[in-house]
């Protein structure tokens, strides 16, 4: 078996014990090398993945686990969120305890991600969610000393439980009336298949369990208390990389293994798309609290990426894939600020971010190139995903009256999301009552994590060629029959 | 991936040779490198800043010029230079300029108002702390108008679109510390968004009927099959004119342009006035070819017959001439005034565009661009005299301490109001009028030629009681004329008022949209006359009409007469027929009930008795947590199971 597939994964969980390992030998005093370590270890592996290290396309562990455009694609982007993330918490290394640990955490949950993004089968997938899941089950609760991060660890404990228990009954039922749980291979059977109503079952909890991860209405109800209680940093992971696994998880189920089901499904997925949205938009206009807000706008865009996959089409798979790339950097800004400010005041009321524009530009900066690009205006990263999504979707407003439905629903859920970025926005620049005007320091680390999303946020919105060939060449290899043969190895140019 | 790609857009981009549409990129990108640098370099020393956003400027008005002399006047043909921007599979955009005609008549609008609104600046906002954030989000402005006056497809155009609303939302918001100025930039935002959400629909509609969003690449679908667009095609057309009326501020999404007047005065002299609101008169101009296409409807709204997106155009902005120019009877705020006469101007526009007189439409934009520009400016200077009082009732007998303002002001009002043959206004205002008579609207013709008078009548009523008559106000008696920088830009204003319209501009813009356009027989000063007699003499009558009534009601008049003759009429007029109290009755509660409705729900679902959002003490947040943990979670996976039940049950139904 060609183990070079797996450099990556075995790479970083190396990364991982040294991490471990080096807390025993190196002083408390310099416990920020621990930190710079492991972001240059992601550094470099990251640069590895998207360079000409990248595995050429292959499959192992018998068809378990695959390397193809789609793998890459998320794989470089699970890197980069590691990347920033544990640049953001050298600036936290002293007041973070087990900091060695936390950050080890953070890197096996990023080999869960890169496992999830090759798993080609029912099991692996179970295994690479699980090794996500677990490991945020601490990474919520790591600031044991406040109430608020231990009860959004136990929420999440036990409705990440539910829905694995979800996840693997449905796996079984798979199994048992497919007799097996690869993809390629329910692929092949897949018009027998979609007569069992017991496969059919199996199929739904999978999704759910799926669902769960995605903060999809009707499994979007942890997601705004465990981002609110969870330390700013893992929150910023769980909104990029958590979510974005779900979703090339979610986009080769629904691709790879059972196109024809998800074809038929079209409507369901239209429909859970559109409640999403409409319910994370409506409910973040009340909120106070910036990190709550960000939970309820990453309900709303699961719901836009729901519309995409619901489009049942390349373009629609292209959209979701390009959408989710700009959105990670987009989200990654907004939480280093989220972070910095947390870090500073303690707070994440909108009014700690009142006067934030004077009292430390860069923070001020990053934050609205954040909402900014959130709320889909060009030329920032978010614009153009959205404008393929709606896209896609207009592609079958024509002709199909429930996505027309869709689209004015997306319409609705933009126009208010724009309510309550800019809501945020102003507070930043134009502050009602002008409390507290000290500069906050902002470290080293944290600055150059706020460079690397802004840079990235921008140069997604103005030069979106090279992500959407990337993400055109990810979507197009997700059809089963292109998949099993052999391909050329694809470009470097591909993210 | 990322260097690769950036090479190929380096590799892509025109290099600069000799070729005149190159002086476009170079034009475009001026302002963006002062902002530029501004923002990243300078904006420590407001005196840098201002030097170069002003030289960026000035430089790009003069190579307008040189591209003007070589497209519009030498007859090159129009060219468009693309590159590509995104090409994968079937989606295929191309960043590109377009230079022709309109586009360069466009380019010397907004880099000649922009340059001397930049100078005029200098003077007005002498000794403000935020003078260099000032220019910077000026030059992003001007910046992203060039874009959109550039742009030869629609979606780079909305890209521009969107830069113009964001950099406009700086701009009005400038004054940050006055909460009324945040709230307008906040709403005249949204209200932008609303429409911009409809053009980009349109946008999709057009792309996928046609297969192409470049300007020229449509025209050519559309020329081979007017049809193209199937039963969409009034559809398509009303959802890329709701573009215009957000921009445009056309009626329903008007009410945004007179809030916006909190901004600094020579703001709303290039935004409110000269570029961003005639971005939507423009886009429609440039769309043009998408409008031709014969009215067709979707088969269930088929009692909507051939009713064309056309004629719900000139309708609309028909009533929103009327509507504004009733508005602004009443105002008594200097601004406010000329924010309802741009509304009404910008509708008179539309309406032309409408009757299918694109060329009459842009003819007035560029025309209206100039005096109103420089009855802004004229504004700003008698604001700035009057220590920042804007009731024209507290004013009074400014002719004799303001002259230059006054005589430029006079000339401006003149030209709005269509003074025959000596100003510029009379010539567009009459070929919108004969763009209405022979499109087949006479009713537009009547109500165009009603809104001309009002027009006189309200700007007669400013000129009056402003100008003339006593000191109403002990400002107005210590007033003093405005320093040079502000005053040479109202003279350089006041030229074009006069005298743009005698070489022959509407038979420039006509040609361009009509390349069987031969110019009128016996043309000249005289030509309206000539022509089409009945649009000049009616045009002319309203203005005699609108003046006698302004000088019989207001010369020597204390206060204002016209509410006690008007009664409830003048008190809706004066309240701007509601519409601010009808949309806050209607929206915001409907807004906040949904707000409220989800919040309820969430916080039964999420925080059991509603804790959150109450700042308790710590020991209430404490207990409630308990309260949370053990009721919610039950709540949350009893939900959650729910919802595997119900969509089990609807997959599998």
């Amino acid at each position: 078996m060609n183990y070079s597939l797996l450099s990556l994964e075995i790479l970083l969980t190396l990364l991982g014990v040294g991490v471990l390992l080096g807390d025993l030998w190196i002083p408390a005093s310099a416990r920020k090398l621990i930190g710079y370590g492991a972001a240059t270890g992601a550094g470099i592996l990251l640069t590895y993945a998207i360079g000409s290290g990248a595995p050429a396309d292959g499959t192992a562990f018998g068809g378990l686990f695959v390397v193809d455009a789609l793998s890459n694609y998320f794989k470089g982007f699970f890197l980069l969120a590691a990347l920033v993330v544990l640049l953001l918490t050298v600036s936290q290394s002293d007041t973070i305890k087990g900091y060695a640990e936390y950050c080890a955490l953070i890197l096996f949950a990023t080999v869960g991600m890169l496992f999830a993004a090759s798993a080609n089968d029912f099991v692996l997938m179970f295994v690479a969610l699980e090794l996500i899941t677990v490991t945020f089950f601490v990474l919520v609760s790591y600031d044991r000393n406040r109430s608020g991060s231990l009860e959004a660890g136990v929420k999440y404990l036990i409705m990440g439980a539910l829905a694995s228990a979800f996840m693997v009954f449905g796996i079984a039922l798979i199994f048992g009336s497919a007799g097996t749980t690869n993809f390629y291979e329910i692929a092949a059977h897949q018009s027998t298949l979609a007569k069992s109503p017991v496969f059919l079952i199996g199929l739904l909890l999978t999704l759910v369990g799926l669902g769960f991860k995605i903060a999809a209405v009707p499994f979007q109800m942890w997601a705004p208390d465990v981002y609110q209680g969870a330390p700013a940093i893992t929150t910023a992971f769980l909104a990029t990389g958590s979510k974005a696994a779900g979703f090339a998880l979610l986009l080769r189920v629904a691709f790879s293994a059972v196109p024809e089901i998800t074809a038929h499904w079209s409507r369901l997925f239209l429909v859970m798309g559109v409640l999403t949205l409409l319910y994370g938009s409506f409910c973040a206009i009340a909120q106070r609290s910036v990190k709550r807000l960000m939970g309820y706008s990453s309900i709303a865009n699961a719901g836009y990426l729901l519309l995409g996959i619901a489009a049942v089409s390349l373009n629609g798979s292209t959209a979701v894939l390009t959408y989710l790339g700009g959105y990670i950097f987009t989200v990654l800004a907004g939480f280093a600020v989220i972070s910095a400010i947390a870090a500073h005041t303690g707070s994440d009321d909108v009014s700690a971010f009142a006067g934030l524009g004077q009292r430390s530009p860069i923070l001020a900066t990053g934050l609205t190139v954040s909402l900014v690009s959130l709320a889909g205006i060009p030329p920032m990263a978010g614009f153009f995903g959205k404008f393929l999504l709606l896209k896609a979707v207009a592609a079958h407003a024509g002709t199909e009256r429930f996505f027309l439905v869709a689209l004015l629903a997306a319409c609705v859920g933009v126009v208010i999301s724009l309510y309550y970025y800019f809501g945020v926005i102003r507070s930043i620049f134009w502050p009602r009552s002008v409390a507290d005007l000290t500069v906050i320091p902002v470290d080293g680390a944290t600055r150059l994590a706020l460079i690397l999303s802004i840079a990235g946020v921008f140069y997604i919105g103005i030069f979106p060629n090279s992500l959407v060939v990337g993400a055109r060449q990810a979507a197009a290899g997700l059809a089963p029959q292109t998949a099993v043969a052999a391909k050329a190895p694809a470009a470097p140019a591909h993210h | 991936m990322d260097a690769h790609a950036a090479q190929h857009a380096i590799a892509a981009t025109p290099a600069f040779s000799s070729q005149p549409e190159d002086l476009a990129w170079f034009i475009l990108l001026l302002p963006l490198i002062a902002a530029a640098s501004i923002a990243f370099g300078v904006r420590r020393s407001s005196f840098l800043s201002s030097t170069l956003s002003i030289s960026a400027t000035v430089v790009a008005f003069f190579l307008s010029i040189a591209l003007f002399l070589a497209f519009g006047v030498g007859g090159y043909p129009a060219v468009t230079s693309p590159f590509n921007w995104i090409h994968v599979g079937g989606l295929q955009v191309d960043l590109g300029v377009t230079v022709d005609r309109l586009s360069v008549l466009m380019l010397l609008i907004v880099t000649g108002v922009s340059s001397l609104v930049q100078i005029y600046s200098t003077a007005y906002l002498k000794g403000d702390p935020g003078l260099s954030r000032y220019f910077g989000s000026i030059s992003l402005f001007t910046f992203s108008m060039l874009g959109i006056v550039l742009a030869d497809n629609l979606v780079m155009m909305f890209v521009f679109w969107e830069l113009v609303g964001v950099s406009s939302y700086l701009l009005i918001g400038f004054w940050f510390d006055k909460p009324s100025a945040a709230d307008a930039a906040k709403k005249a935002f949204l209200t932008n968004r609303l429409g911009d959400f409809g053009f980009m629909l349109g946008i999709l509609v057009v792309w996928s009927a046609t297969g192409s969003v470049q300007f020229t690449q449509i025209g050519n679908v559309l020329g081979g099959n007017p049809g193209a667009l199937g039963g969409l095609a009034s559809i398509a057309g009303l959802l890329i004119f709701c573009g215009a009326m957000g921009k445009s501020a056309q009626f329903p999404l008007h009410v945004w342009l007179p809030d916006a007047m909190e901004g600094p005065t020579p703001v709303s002299a290039l935004i409110h006035a000269a570029t961003m609101v005639a971005a939507g008169v423009y886009m429609l101009c440039r769309a043009f070819v998408l409008f031709q296409a014969p009215g067709a409807w979707p088969a269930h709204l088929w009692f909507l017959g051939n009713i064309s997106a056309l004629d719900i155009i000139a309708l609309i902005g028909g009533f929103t001439a009327l509507l504004a120019a009733l508005i602004a009877f009443q105002q008594d705020d200097i601004k406010r005034i000329l924010a309802y006469s741009t509304l009404s101007q910008l509708g008179y526009m539309v309406m032309a565009v409408g009757c299918g007189g694109p060329d009459a439409a842009m003819y007035h934009l560029t025309t209206h661009a100039g005096f109103k520009a420089l009855l802004f400016l004229g504004a700003g200077a008698v604001i700035h005299a009057c220590h920042h009082e804007q009731n024209i009732w507290k004013m009074g007998g400014l002719w004799k301490r303001l002259p230059i303002t006054f005589r430029t002001f006079v000339i401006g009002t003149a030209a709005l109001a269509g003074f025959p043959i000596l100003t510029s206004g009379f010539y567009s205002k009459d070929a919108i009028l004969v763009a209405a008579l022979d499109g087949g609207h006479p009713v537009l013709f009547g109500l165009g030629v009603l809104v001309a008078s009002f027009t006189t009548f309200y700007m007669l009523r400013l000129v009056i009681v402003a100008f003339f008559g006593p000191y109403r106000s002990e400002a107005a008696s210590h007033a003093h004329e405005a320093p040079i920088a502000m005053t040479w830009p109202l003279i350089t204003l006041a030229i074009p008022s006069i005298a743009v319209a005698w070489f022959g501009l509407g038979d420039y813009l006509s040609s361009h949209f009509n390349p069987h356009f031969h110019a009128h027989e016996g043309g000249g000063l005289f030509g309206p006359f000539n022509h089409a007699p009945l649009a000049a003499v009616f045009g002319s009558g309203a203005l005699l009409f609108g003046a006698t009534a302004a000088f019989g009601l207001y010369w020597g008049a204390d206060s204002d007469p016209l509410p006690a003759r008007l009664g409830l009429l003048g008190r809706a007029m004066r309240n701007r027929f509601y519409f601010d109290e009808i949309y806050e009755g209607i929206f915001v509660p409907m807004h906040d009930m949904l707000g409220r409705l989800f919040g309820a729900v969430d916080r039964w679902v999420v925080s059991g008795l509603g804790i959150r959002g109450t700042h308790g003490s710590v020991e209430l947040f404490g207990r409630a947590l308990r309260l949370l943990q053990t009721g919610n979670l039950q709540t949350y996976t009893f939900l959650f199971a729910a919802g595997v039940a119900v969509v089990v049950f609807v997959a599998t139904k």
